[in-house]
C-alpha cells in the first residue's frame, strides 16, 4: 500500500517527456495511474522515476477523420472517450469504455495507459486488435506507427519501449463492431473478453486467454464472408481447443476455452447487428 | 421506500413500561450528523505526538520453520525506532488462553510466530518507524530464513494427522465430539425412505468490513497502563486474552473506540497484533500505531468457518416429513483456534433449524490447517448449520418430487407450538415461520412463477426459484462453552449500562457495548426517552466505548445479535432505577409519595396537579448541589444508576449436552429468482424478497437496514466471495480485486417485509437481530438447484457457486444424493 | 528538467490554498489524512477497488489512493469536509440521514462525493445512473438499497 522511494518529473512537452524517459533507465510514464500506482503500492514493480504526462495536452482528444475512422490521443481518459462526440463516430469505443470498472477509474484511466500496461484482462487491447488499430510511438529516434498485431508483445510489454511514448491510436474506417464479455460482477474484471469487427472480412480478438490478445484466425477463415448464425457457430467450433488459457480462482482453463467459443459467436453476431 | 417519523413528546409514561412512544418509530440517528460530515473518529484518525507506525513482517510460507531472523539492517535505516520478534514475545508474554480441552488446549499461540509459521501472512516480526512508508521500507530489510514444511490446505488432509501443525498438541484435531439427541435409529425404523447426501461443503468467506483492524497504543510507564485506541469489538474477551499474556491486570488494559467501520465478528480476535503493539509501545517508550492493510485482513485476520458435511442421512416419510438427521461435520478453523472451538457448539443453538424433526445426530470434529485463523463471522457457526438444514430440505423435496413450499410448511415449527423446545433443550421463543414464508412468496410474485418460467425459457435461459429460511439466535448463554470443555468457568451473559441525570438536567447514558454502525446511541435514547417522559434529543448517549469510563462486564461488546435484548435491557434497567430516584426526590420536594408522581415533558410532576412540576434540571441541581434540603431517607439518591442485565439462563447439562443456549430466535425467510444462461453458466439474481421477524422493532429503519446489509453479504458469499487457496497455501483472493464483493450494480431489486412476533423472554419484547443467518446463501443454492432440474438435476453441493461452478454443474451434472429404503 | 524526490506543492483543498512539502511517493490519501488532518477521507483497501478514499479532483471524481500528492501540485480538491458549511448539512447529507443510507459511516464520505459529482451533472438521475455512479464505492453494511433511495430523494 506504500510506495518505495521514487523521483518525479512533470514535463511540459512530449519532447521533454521523451528526454526524461530516455535519460533514466528505470523511468516510467505516469498517465492516469490506475494501473501503475497499484503496481507500485504492491511493490510488484518500482520505477526509479515517474514521468507525469498530465500537462501534455497535445496527447488528449479525439478527432473524427471521417467514415467511422478516428484518431485518439493516448492521454484521453475512458470517461472522455465515453462522452466524446468525435468518438461517437465509432460507437463501440465509448460503449466499451463505459463498462470499465467505475467512474473514478474512468475519469483518470487513459486509453494509452490501458493498452501500454497490457494487462491480459484489459478491454482495449482485444478491442483495438479487432478494430485493426495502429499505434503511433515517439522516441528519441523519431516517430513510427505500428499495427495492432505488432504492438502487443507480452504481459505488460508493448512496442512502446523504454524511452518511448505512445502518442495516439488511429482506427481505420468501419463500424460493424461487437464486444462480448463475462466479467467478475458488473463492470468487473474480465474472465474472458472477445471483440469482433466486420470490415471486409471478420476480425475476432480474444482477451484474458493469453499474454496478448489472440486472433481467432481459423474461425475468421472458416467464416469467410458468411456471417449467418449457422456459419458463425460452425466456425467457432474448435476455437477453444486452439487456446491455452490460464486457470485461476475465477475460471479453469477449460471454462475459458468454452467461454471464448461462446463469446466469439456473440461478439460477431453483435458486430453484424450493429446499426 | 423508508420514511422518517419523529414522534411528538409522549405525555405520560407509567413506571417500568415502555409505551410505543419513540421506541417503534424510525427517529433520525444521532450518529449521522458527525458521520455525514466526515467528523467520525475511527482509530486511524487518532494521532499522537511522536507516534511510530508499525509494519508487520509476515510469512510468505503457509508452513515453515523459522531458522533465523535478522533485524539489524532494518534498525540501521534512518527513522526506524525499533523492532520486535517472536523470541522476545516468547520471553515477555505467556501463550494465549486456549478454550479447548486437550489436545487443543496444548496449542501455543503468541502475538508473533515463535519458531514456526503456520499460515501465509502470519506476523513474524514488527518494525516501527517515524512514517508509514519508512516502516514498510524497513520491513523489507528484515531477513528471515525459513525451512518450508508440508502444507495442509483441507480439513480432510489435516484429519489424517500425517503432518502435525502444533507439536505441543500432537494432533491437528482441536476438538471432537458426538451430539446425539432423540432416537435416530428409531427414526430410521419409522421412515419410508432415507435420503442420503454424500457431501456438502460450506465455503470459506468473511464479511470483510470496509475499515481494516488496527490500534494506536500508548503505554504509561508510571502506572503500567496501556491505552489502546482501536476497533476491537469485544473488549471483554480481548482483555481476558491479553491481560494474562502480558502478565498484567485487566484494569491495566484500556480499550477506547468511538466509530468503527463495520466489524461483523472480524474484530474479535485482534489480541495477537494488539499484544505485539503493547510490547512495542512499552519497549520503545512512544505511542505506536498499527493499521492493517486490506491484503493483511484477507490473508491473516479472520475468516468465517469452513465446514464439510459428510454422510448426511435423512429418514423421511413419503409425505416429506423429516424425522431425523445424521451427519459428520468437519470444521476447518485455520492455523490457530483462538475463539474456537466455540463454533463446535454454537451451531447447536439452532440444531433443528426451522424444523420439527426430533432425532438429530452430529459427529463434529474441528481441525487446524495452514490457512488464516477463523473468527466469529456474521452468522457464526449457525449459518453453516442452517445452510445444511436448508440444503437438506431442498433436496428432500426435490428427490421425493414434492412442492418445496408444502414440504417446508409441513416441517416448520408451528406458531402454536411456541415457545418450542428443541431436541437439545433450546427454546425458540416465538415466531410464525409459515406466515413469514407466505409473505416472502407474495413479495416475489410466486403465483406468476410458472408464467415467468416459460417466458425465461423462451429466451433460452433457465429460471430458478429458491427459498432460504434461517434463524438469528441471539443473546448467548456462555454456559454452552462447558459442553465443549467442562473445565471452563463461563456461563450466562451480561451487559451493562449507566444512566445519570446531571446537574443541569442533562441525561447521559453510557453503554457497555461497542457499536459498529448498528445505531446504539439512537435506540438507547429511544428507550430512555419513553421511560423518562422526555425526547431522544434530551438524551445524550456517549459515542463509542471506553473501558476506563463506560461501565462494562465480562461479556460486554457488540456481537452475536443481542443489543436489543442485552444492551437495551441494561439501558431499560438503569433508566427504570433512575426514574424511581427522580420520583423519590420529586415526591419529597412536592410533599407527596412517589406513586403520586409521573414523569412527562421533561419534568417530574404530580399526577393530580400537573402544574406542580419540577424540571429535571431542578432535580439534578438538588441532588448534586443542594442535598441538605432533602429528608434523610432520600439522601441515598445519586441520580447515577447502573444496571447489569442478566438473562435468565441455567447451566446446561453436560452429560446430555442439553439446555437453553440462546434467549431469542429472530427468523428470516428469503425468496429468490435467478436466471441462468445455460451456454455460459453465468447467472443473475433477477428478483429477491426478504422477510424478517425479530419481535418488537425498536427502530424499524435500522432493522430493515440490517436486513439489506445481511442480504448483500449473503449474496456475495453465494456468488463470488470465497477465500480460496492453492496447494502451497497461498490465498488466491487476498484483496478486493480478486475477492469480489457486491457493488451497487450487482444487487438485485430487493423487496422486504416483516412480522413482529414479540419475545416473551426479553425486557422489550425485542429479539436480537442483524446477523441474518445467511438466508441469501440458502435461497440462491435452492434457486440454482431448481433451475438445473431440467439439466440432469445436479446436486448443488457447495455454498459459493461462481459462474464456473454453474458451468461445471451443466457440463457434468453429477448427483450426490439418493433415496434409499431404510 | 530534473526529477525530484520531493517537491513543495500548492494545492487548493475545499477552497483553501495550501503549500506543503511532500515526498514523491506520498499517496494523496495519506497527504489529506495524515498531513492535512482531513480524516474524513478513508482508506479501505490497497488495490484501488473500494472507493472509500474518493474525492473530487479538478472537478472530476477520483480515488485519492490512486493519486500521488506530488501530482496534485496546482490541483483543486474537494473532500467531504468541504460539503457542509458551519455544520449546516447539505440536502444530500440530510437525505442520507433521513433514509438511513449509512450504518457504520466508513464508506459514507466517498459515497457523498460520488453522489455530489453525479448530481452536478445529472440532477435527476435514474436508478441505473445512480448505481453506475456509486459502482466504485463499496459498502458492506447497507446493501446500497437506502443509499440509492437517499440520492434519489436528494435529486430534483
Amino acid at each position: 500500500m506504500l510506495l518505495r522511494e521514487v523521483e518525479y518529473a512533470r514535463p511540459k512537452s512530449v519532447e521533454e517527456a521523451i528526454g526524461l524517459l530516455s535519460a533514466h533507465d528505470g523511468a516510467r510514464a505516469l498517465a492516469g495511474g490506475q494501473t501503475l500506482v497499484n503496481v507500485m503500492k504492491a511493490r510488484a514493480a518500482s520505477p526509479d522515476v515517474l514521468v507525469d504526462l498530465q500537462d501534455l495536452d497535445e496527447l488528449r482528444g479525439v478527432r473524427d477523420l471521417g467514415s467511422g475512422s478516428v484518431e485518439i490521443g493516448a492521454m484521453t481518459t475512458c470517461s472522455q472517450l465515453a462522452g466524446d462526440e468525435a468518438a461517437g463516430a465509432r460507437s463501440i469505443l465509448g460503449e466499451v469504455a463505459s463498462t470499465i470498472a467505475d467512474v473514478q477509474v474512468r475519469n483518470r484511466g487513459t486509453i494509452g495507459g490501458n493498452v501500454c500496461s497490457n494487462d491480459p484482462t484489459n478491454h482495449f487491447p482485444p478491442l483495438l486488435v479487432a478494430l485493426d488499430a495502429s499505434f503511433t510511438i515517439v522516441g528519441t529516434g523519431g516517430e513510427r506507427t505500428v499495427p495492432a498485431a505488432e504492438f502487443f508483445l507480452g504481459v505488460y510489454l508493448t512496442a512502446a519501449g523504454p524511452g518511448e511514448l505512445l502518442t495516439k491510436i488511429t482506427i481505420p474506417p468501419g463500424g460493424q463492431d461487437g464486444f462480448a464479455a463475462v466479467t467478475i460482477g458488473r463492470d468487473g474484471t474480465g474472465i474472458v473478453t472477445v471483440a469482433a469487427s466486420l470490415n471486409g472480412g471478420a476480425r475476432v480478438a480474444i482477451g484474458c486467454v493469453d499474454a496478448v490478445p489472440v486472433r481467432a484466425r481459423q474461425m475468421e477463415e472458416k467464416i469467410g464472408s458468411d456471417y449467418s448464425d449457422e456459419s458463425v457457430r460452425a466456425a467457432a467450433h474448435g476455437l477453444g481447443a486452439t487456446l491455452d488459457p490460464p486457470s485461476d480462482v475465477h475460471a479453469s482453463a477449460d471454462y475459458r476455452r468454452h467461454l471464448a467459443e461462446v463469446l466469439a459467436v456473440r461478439a460477431l453476431v453483435a458486430a453484424r447487428e450493429r446499426r | 421506500m423508508t420514511e422518517t417519523e419523529t414522534a411528538s413528546r409522549p405525555l405520560v409514561v407509567a413506571p417500568g413500561e415502555t409505551k410505543p412512544g419513540f421506541a417503534g418509530t424510525s427517529i433520525p440517528r444521532k450518529e449521522d450528523k458527525r458521520l455525514v460530515q466526515g467528523e467520525g473518529v475511527f482509530f486511524d484518525d487518532v494521532k499522537r505526538h511522536g507516534m511510530g507506525y508499525v509494519h508487520f513482517v509476515r510469512s510468505p510460507y503457509a508452513h515453515a520453520k523459522i531458522t533465523s531472523i535478522d533485524v539489524s539492517k532494518a534498525l540501521e535505516l534512518g527513522g526506524v525506532y525499533g523492532t520486535l520478534t517472536g523470541d522476545e514475545v516468547a520471553i515477555l508474554t505467556d501463550p494465549f488462553f486456549e478454550l479447548s480441552v486437550k489436545p487443543g488446549a496444548d496449542i501455543k499461540d503468541y502475538a508473533l510466530a515463535v519458531g514456526r509459521v503456520r499460515h501465509v501472512g502470519e506476523p513474524v516480526a514488527a518494525v516501527v518507524a517515524s512514517s508509514r512508508e519508512l516502516a514498510r521500507d524497513a520491513a523489507e530489510l528484515v531477513e528471515v530464513d525459513y525451512e518450508p514444511l508440508p502444507v495442509l490446505t483441507t480439513g480432510e488432509e489435516a484429519l489424517k494427522n500425517e503432518v502435525i501443525l502444533h507439536d505441543e498438541a500432537g494432533s491437528n484435531v482441536v476438538w471432537q465430539g458426538l451430539f446425539d439427541w432423540g432416537d435416530y435409529e428409531g427414526a430410521v425404523a419409522e421412515a419410508d425412505h432415507v435420503v442420503k447426501i454424500e457431501r456438502l461443503h460450506f465455503d470459506r468467506f468473511s464479511s470483510t468490513p470496509l475499515e481494516c483492524s488496527g490500534v494506536l497504543v500508548e503505554y504509561n510507564r508510571g502506572t503500567g497502563q496501556w491505552t489502546m485506541h482501536g476497533n476491537h469489538q469485544m473488549p471483554g474477551i480481548g482483555a481476558i486474552w491479553m491481560a494474562p499474556a502480558l502478565r498484567t491486570g485487566i484494569d491495566k488494559l484500556r480499550f477506547v473506540s468511538q466509530d468503527i467501520g463495520g466489524a461483523f465478528g472480524n474484530k474479535i480476535c485482534l489480541h495477537p497484533q494488539y499484544v505485539a503493539c503493547c510490547l512495542l509501545a512499552r519497549k520503545l517508550n512512544r505511542p505506536v500505531q498499527w493499521t492493517e492493510w486490506r491484503t493483511d485482513q484477507h490473508t491473516a485476520n479472520a475468516h468465517g468457518n469452513e465446514r464439510t458435511f459428510l454422510d448426511i442421512e435423512v429418514p423421511v416419510k413419503a409425505d416429506g416429513t423429516m424425522l431425523g438427521l445424521s451427519v459428520r461435520a468437519l470444521d476447518d478453523c485455520g492455523a490457530f483456534p483462538r475463539y474456537e472451538p466455540l463454533g463446535c457448539i454454537i451451531w447447536a443453538q439452532v440444531t433443528p433449524g426451522c424444523y420439527r424433526w426430533r432425532n438429530i445426530r452430529v459427529d463434529f470434529t474441528q481441525v487446524c490447517t495452514n490457512k488464516s485463523p477463523v473468527s466469529p463471522n456474521r452468522g457464526y457457526s449457525r449459518m453453516q448449520h442452517l445452510w445444511l438444514t436448508e440444503r437438506v430440505i431442498d433436496l428432500v423435496a426435490q428427490e421425493l418430487e414434492l412442492d418445496p413450499v408444502e414440504v417446508r410448511k409441513r416441517n416448520y415449527v408451528r406458531a402454536d407450538e411456541m415457545p418450542y423446545e428443541t431436541p437439545n433443550g433450546c427454546v425458540y421463543d416465538s415466531g410464525d415461520y409459515a406466515r413469514a414464508l407466505d409473505i416472502a412468496l407474495e413479495l416475489i410474485g410466486y403465483d406468476e412463477l410458472e408464467a415467468r418460467r416459460s417466458d425465461v425459457e423462451s429466451r433460452g435461459k433457465l429460471l430458478g426459484f429458491g427459498i432460504g429460511s434461517t434463524l438469528d439466535s441471539g443473546t448467548n448463554n456462555f454456559g454452552q462453552s462447558t459442553l465443549l470443555n467442562p473445565e471452563l468457568q463461563f456461563s450466562g451473559n451480561n451487559e451493562v449500562a449507566t444512566v445519570k441525570l446531571d446537574i443541569f438536567g442533562e441525561i447521559v447514558v453510557t453503554l457497555g457495548t461497542v457499536p459498529q454502525g448498528q445505531g446504539h446511541e439512537t435506540t438507547a435514547s429511544q428507550v430512555v426517552a419513553d421511560i423518562l417522559g422526555c425526547t431522544p434529543d434530551d438524551v445524550t448517549v456517549r459515542a463509542g466505548h471506553d473501558t476506563y469510563w463506560n461501565s462494562h462486564a465480562g461479556f460486554s461488546g457488540t456481537y452475536a445479535s443481542q443489543f436489543a435484548v442485552t444492551g437495551l435491557g441494561a439501558v431499560k434497567g438503569a433508566t427504570d432505577k433512575l426514574a424511581g430516584e427522580i420520583k423519590r426526590v420529586a415526591a419529597a420536594v412536592l410533599g407527596a409519595t412517589p406513586d403520586d408522581v409521573e414523569l412527562a415533558e421533561g419534568t417530574a410532576r404530580l399526577k393530580a396537579a400537573p402544574e406542580a412540576a419540577i424540571p429535571f434540571m431542578g432535580i439534578g441541581a438538588i441532588v448534586n448541589a443542594n442535598n441538605a434540603i432533602l429528608p434523610e431517607d432520600v439522601r441515598d439518591v445519586t441520580l447515577n444508576c447502573r444496571h447489569v442485565y442478566v438473562p435468565p439462563f441455567q447451566l446446561p447439562d453436560k452429560e446430555r449436552k442439553f439446555g437453553n443456549l440462546t434467549l431469542t430466535y429472530a427468523m428470516q425467510v428469503h425468496t429468490c429468482l435467478i436466471e441462468i444462461d445455460p451456454e455460459t453458466g453465468v447467472y443473475e439474481i433477477v428478483d429477491y424478497a426478504a422477510v424478517d421477524d425479530c419481535g418488537t422493532r425498536i427502530h424499524p429503519q435500522i432493522v430493515e437496514g440490517q436486513v439489506h446489509g445481511a442480504t448483500a453479504q449473503a449474496l456475495g458469499a453465494a456468488t463470488h466471495e470465497i477465500f480460496a487457496y492453492d496447494e502451497e497455501g497461498n490465498l488466491l483472493t487476498p484483496n478486493f480485486y480478486d475477492y469480489h464483493v457486491p457493488h451497487a450494480l450487482d444487487m438485485p431489486p430487493l423487496k422486504t417485509g416483516y412480522l413482529e412476533s414479540t419475545s416473551p423472554f426479553t425486557p422489550l419484547g425485542a429479539k436480537g437481530m442483524g446477523e441474518g443467518g445467511g438466508a441469501g446463501i440458502h435461497a440462491v443454492c435452492a434457486a440454482l438447484q431448481d433451475a438445473l432440474k431440467s439439466r440432469g438435476q445436479p446436486t448443488v453441493w457447495r455454498s459459493c457457486n461462481p459462474f464456473h461452478q454453474v458451468w461445471e454443474y451443466l457440463r457434468d451434472p453429477s448427483r450426490t444424493v439418493e433415496v434409499t429404503k431404510p | 528538467m530534473e526529477a525530484q524526490s520531493s517537491r513543495r506543492i500548492t494545492v487548493t483543498v475545499n477552497g483553501e490554498e495550501i503549500e506543503y512539502d511532500v515526498e514523491a511517493r506520498r499517496l494523496l490519501v495519506h497527504f489529506l489524512r495524515d498531513d492535512l488532518d482531513l480524516t474524513g477521507t478513508h482508506v479501505g483497501c490497497d488495490t484501488g477497488n473500494c472507493g472509500a478514499c474518493t474525492v473530487i479532483y479538478n472537478g472530476v471524481l477520483a480515488k485519492s489512493c490512486m493519486l500521488l500528492a506530488i501530482q496534485a501540485d496546482g490541483a483543486s480538491i474537494e473532500t467531504v469536509e468541504g460539503l457542509s458549511s458551519d455544520g449546516e448539512l447539505t440536502a444530500l447529507q440530510q437525505a442520507f440521514s433521513d433514509h438511513h443510507a449509512l450504518q457504520c459511516g466508513y464508506c459514507t464520505p466517498g459515497m457523498l462525493m460520488s453522489a455530489t459529482a453525479l448530481l452536478r451533472v445529472h440532477p435527476s438521475p435514474t436508478d441505473e445512473q445512480i448505481r453506475k455512479a456509486i459502482q466504485g464505492n463499496i459498502c458492506r453494511c447497507t446493501g446500497y438499497v437506502n443509499i440509492v433511495e437517499a440520492i434519489k430523494a436528494a435529486s430534483k
